[in-house]
């Protein structure tokens, strides 16, 4: 044949549920070629995340992203998924991005491509490339909003008739719906509550009110389709904070269990997180090297040393799941999550605890696969007040614990929320 | 799936008149109180079984692996698959199982004890589904619009019960997608050159090998292999030439000729995206007649051909070919009837009843060719025209170009895997209905459809790729 074959790059499957893999692969390339093979993003505000790996194809001319090593780029080593978590905004793009899906019912649309080389892949036309959706919902996943009694959210039910168990899915202090989580839990067979009870950007501090939790409690429960007894509540950093306080100072709610990821137990008196620093001398609210960066981790262990005021946790007597990272720069979850078990030794129900701390892991751990936010944009409410907010955690671990955290999370809310286990067991 | 601004209330209404839910296994349970809008409530409420396909979009010609967990241990439940075909017509399987000593079972591993298939089957729902009681007759699916998917509504029931005489109660469900189509390959309709058919061509800069994709005297104009092809990197042209709105002529002959189907094949050379001596004919019926009379054309360079159950020649020539059944159609003296009066149109293509001018010269055939037979075809002679084939590359000193696949149970229609197979279908409607016998049984044709898609593949692999 005269012509030269063409490289067939194709990843499979092209359509999959965000925590689910793919695999890469480019054959017909030259053996011992290098090549990058890249993916790249436009989110639904219109920046552009790329991730990208350099490979030498082998003697048969293949590229395996699931076999072989990247050799640099933004992930080295055998990464199946590097091209996806690694992903960071293109080169030009606006600073201190986070990615977060809004539109549940489309996927992230990415498109893989390989390049002839490493150095100055970007000058060169594709040699091939590939599109791959990626998904949050399930097909025949119910979405449905709810503003109800005050109460504003998106409820998401899976297909089919139930009784399913439930999670009231609570972010953090950053405030506005984000429902990207609770869409993937209902795809996993929970219903789930994906909660607004900060708004993003108020002027005036936010005071949900304890009526607020009740009644969004409330909701769930009386969901035809929801077993009313197997709710229980996922949150991250402040929702974390929502989430023991609901526990343990409120017995008519009773979740069956919780997941907390990034753990805040100091109560908050105004439901901000601004009182934080308004209490906490100057001296422990750290810049960074950057400009107006954010760290807020010396703050909480000033907050932790200075006795304020905790949630009772020795109250809560259902399965907790702690899930922390030990280079979150935000808060210091970890040793939160110490003084937590302490305080449920010293109630006798340290057997409740799971805990995961997860080396260099950072504040957002998100649905695996999710780039790593190093630090983003933040808007602090009650001010105004626009700051880059350090996360913290370094790209490869942070990703792992993403992957490891969600297989756990599943695991533990399947025993607790499916099953029927006995007080004492553990995942 | 999307509603926006509606109450919790207003939806717990519609679902209690929809829904006649009752607890599983009211006798075993304690069931659950629930009080709306109090807190209080009494023993613990079982929740529905965990049923799971992964992964739940998928391209047709890949598996899905169904699983359910959260059941009673050793207790028998119906998996029941329904979809709606793109004419509205409803097409659904199910099949019985057993639970094992952990309340789960698992498509992949375990055995059908009943139903539509019969044992081990981890494509069973998808590819032993009928139409439904009460559907319309004489029916086979075939995908219209290829952009789209078919949407598979995947149920569990409580033990071995038959979805039709008494549903019993759903427990659990789950909605998988099945696609034609993967993400970024572009359908292009053409209409040039007096050519009629749809280009679909893979995502990225190409250039692609191709295939030229025809099917049989059923007309229209088929896209559902063509897609899939071009959503395995493939670039290809399926082709219209009889019963279609936009060819010439009137729709049950065909008016097109020798130069109709040349100018298709250099329609794909001339396409920036495709490589020009990549490029090869894949046929089905008289599809494959005319893929190896059109590979043999002169000035015709294929890189490889397909042919499945079909005939070496026509039983006249290919121009004015009457498609319907007029009474004095010459053809019909080929024709047998079974029992229902369904015609089989078998003896037609036997090689012997060909016309002998149509019959390609085989021993001209430069590359390598692949012929697919169904042993139950009833529709082709495809035994006796692979043989043919065969006695005649042998004779010419060919014989490693060619590869045949044959599939005992298998009938015509060999189309992409985990397909429903129609053993009959209409033929025609006007001027009268008529039924034909297209053959096959459903779990050797299912194996038939998921192996020769998967050779057919890799020889295009091999022949267009290397």
């Amino acid at each position: 044949m005269s012509q030269a074959v063409p490289p067939v790059l194709s990843v499979q499957p092209s359509r999959a549920l965000v925590d689910e893999k793919f695999s890469v692969q480019v054959e017909n390339l030259p053996p011992g070629c290098p090549v990058t093979v890249r993916s790249l993003y436009q989110s639904e505000d219109k920046d552009f995340w790329e991730a990208y790996g350099h490979y030498v194809s082998d003697h048969r001319g293949t590229v395996s992203v699931s076999e072989d090593v990247s050799l640099g780029g933004t992930y080295t080593g055998k990464e199946q998924m590097g091209l996806i978590w690694s992903m960071r905004p293109a080169p030009g793009s606006r600073e201190g991005l986070r990615l977060r899906k809004r539109d549940m019912c489309t996927p992230m649309l990415v498109t893989i491509s390989v390049y002839r080389g490493h150095e100055d892949f970007r000058d060169q036309t594709a040699l091939a490339s590939a599109l791959v959706e990626r998904w949050h919902m399930a097909p025949g996943v119910q979405r449905i909003e709810v503003r109800e009694r005050g109460v504003q959210g998106t409820l998401f039910v899976p297909p089919g008739p139930g009784p399913f168990p439930a999670l009231l899915d609570l972010w953090g202090g950053g405030g506005g719906l984000q429902e990207y989580r609770a869409a993937l839990l209902a795809s996993r067979g929970f219903a789930a509550l994906a909660l607004e009870y900060l708004k993003a950007d108020d002027s005036k501090p936010n005071s949900p009110g304890d009526k607020y939790f009740e009644t969004a409690f409330e909701i769930i429960r009386a969901h035809p389709q929801v077993a009313p007894d197997r709710v229980g509540i996922i949150g991250l950093c402040f929702g974390t904070l929502v989430a023991l306080s609901l526990a343990a100072e409120y017995p008519m709610i009773k979740p069956r269990c919780i997941v907390c990821l990034s753990n805040v137990h100091h109560k908050s008196r105004k439901n901000t997180v601004t009182e934080f620093p308004e209490e906490v001398p100057e001296r422990f609210k750290t810049v960074g090297a950057m400009e107006n960066v954010l760290v807020w981790r010396d703050m909480g262990l000033a907050v932790l040393k200075m006795q304020h005021p905790k949630i009772p946790v020795g109250n809560i007597d259902c399965p907790m799941l702690l899930i922390n990272g030990t280079d979150d720069q935000n808060w210091p979850t970890v040793e939160v999550a110490s003084d937590i078990i302490k305080m449920m030794r010293e109630a006798g129900k340290e057997s409740l605890v799971t805990r995961v701390d997860y080396p260099g892991a950072g504040h957002l751990i998100e649905p695996p696969f999710s780039p790593l936010f190093r630090a983003t944009n933040f808007m602090l409410s009650g001010t105004r007040k626009k700051v880059m907010m350090l996360w913290g955690g370094k790209t490869k671990p942070h990703a792992d614990a993403q992957e490891d955290s969600w297989r756990r999370i599943l695991s533990f809310l399947q025993l607790h929320l499916y099953g029927d286990p006995s007080p004492k067991a553990k995942l | 799936m999307f509603r926006s601004h509606v109450s919790v209330t207003t939806i717990r209404q519609v679902v209690e008149i929809n829904t006649k839910h009752r607890l599983f296994s009211p006798g075993k349970l304690t069931p659950g109180k629930r009080i709306v809008g109090s807190m209080r409530w009494e023993s613990s409420t079982r929740p529905a079984p965990l049923l799971t396909a992964t992964p739940v979009r998928t391209l047709v010609d890949e598996q899905t692996c169904i699983k359910a967990s959260f059941l009673p241990s050793n207790h028998p439940v119906t998996v029941c698959a329904r979809m709606r075909s793109d004419e509205g017509d409803l097409w659904q399987s199910f099949a019985h199982y057993n639970t094992n000593s952990s309340g789960m079972f698992n498509l992949n591993s375990d055995h059908s004890v009943g139903g539509s298939y019969s044992g081990c089957e981890p494509m069973g729902l998808f590819w032993s589904m009928q139409p439904a009681p009460g559907e319309r007759e004489g029916l086979r699916l075939r995908k219209k619009c290829v952009e789209s998917p078919y949407t598979v509504q995947i149920s569990l029931l409580e033990g071995h019960v038959s979805p039709n005489q008494d549903p019993g109660k759903e427990v659990a469900a789950v909605t998988a997608e099945r696609w034609y189509m993967s993400p970024g390959v572009k359908r292009q309709e053409i209409r040039q050159n007096g050519l009629v058919g749809t280009l679909f061509i893979p995502p990225g800069p190409g250039p692609f090998p191709a295939m030229l994709d025809m099917w049989g005297m059923g007309g229209g104009l088929p896209e559902y292999r063509s897609s899939l092809f071009a959503s395995r990197g493939y670039a290809s042209f399926c082709l219209a030439y009889v019963g279609h709105k936009d060819l010439p002529g009137p729709s049950n002959t065909v008016n097109v000729g020798d130069s109709y189907f040349k100018a298709a094949f250099q329609f794909l050379q001339e396409h920036s995206q495709i490589s020009a001596d990549r490029i090869g004919i894949v046929g089905l019926s008289y599809g494959c007649y005319l893929t190896l009379h059109t590979g043999t054309l002169p000035g015709v360079k294929p890189a490889c051909l397909i042919g499945i159950n079909g005939p070496v020649g026509s039983s006249r020539e290919l121009l004015h070919v009457n498609v319907t059944t007029k009474k004095s159609d010459q053809d019909q003296v080929f024709w047998s009837f079974d029992d229902q009066g369904y015609i089989i149109f078998k003896q037609t293509s036997l090689p012997s009843n060909l016309h002998p001018e149509s019959i390609v010269k085989l021993e001209e055939i430069t590359c390598p060719l692949m012929y697919i037979v169904g042993e139950d075809d009833l529709s082709a002679s495809s035994i006796e025209n692979a043989d043919l084939i065969e006695k005649t590359l042998r004779a010419a000193g060919k014989s490693h170009l060619f590869t045949r696949l044959s599939y005992p149970g298998a009938g015509h229609l060999i189309e992409p895997p985990y397909s429903p197979m129609s053993r009959a279908s209409f033929w025609v409607i006007k001027p009268e209905k008529l039924m034909t016998l297209w053959g096959g049984h459903p779990a050797p044709h299912a194996a038939a459809q998921e192996d020769a898609w998967r050779k057919m593949l890799a020889f295009m692999e091999l022949s267009l790729r290397r």
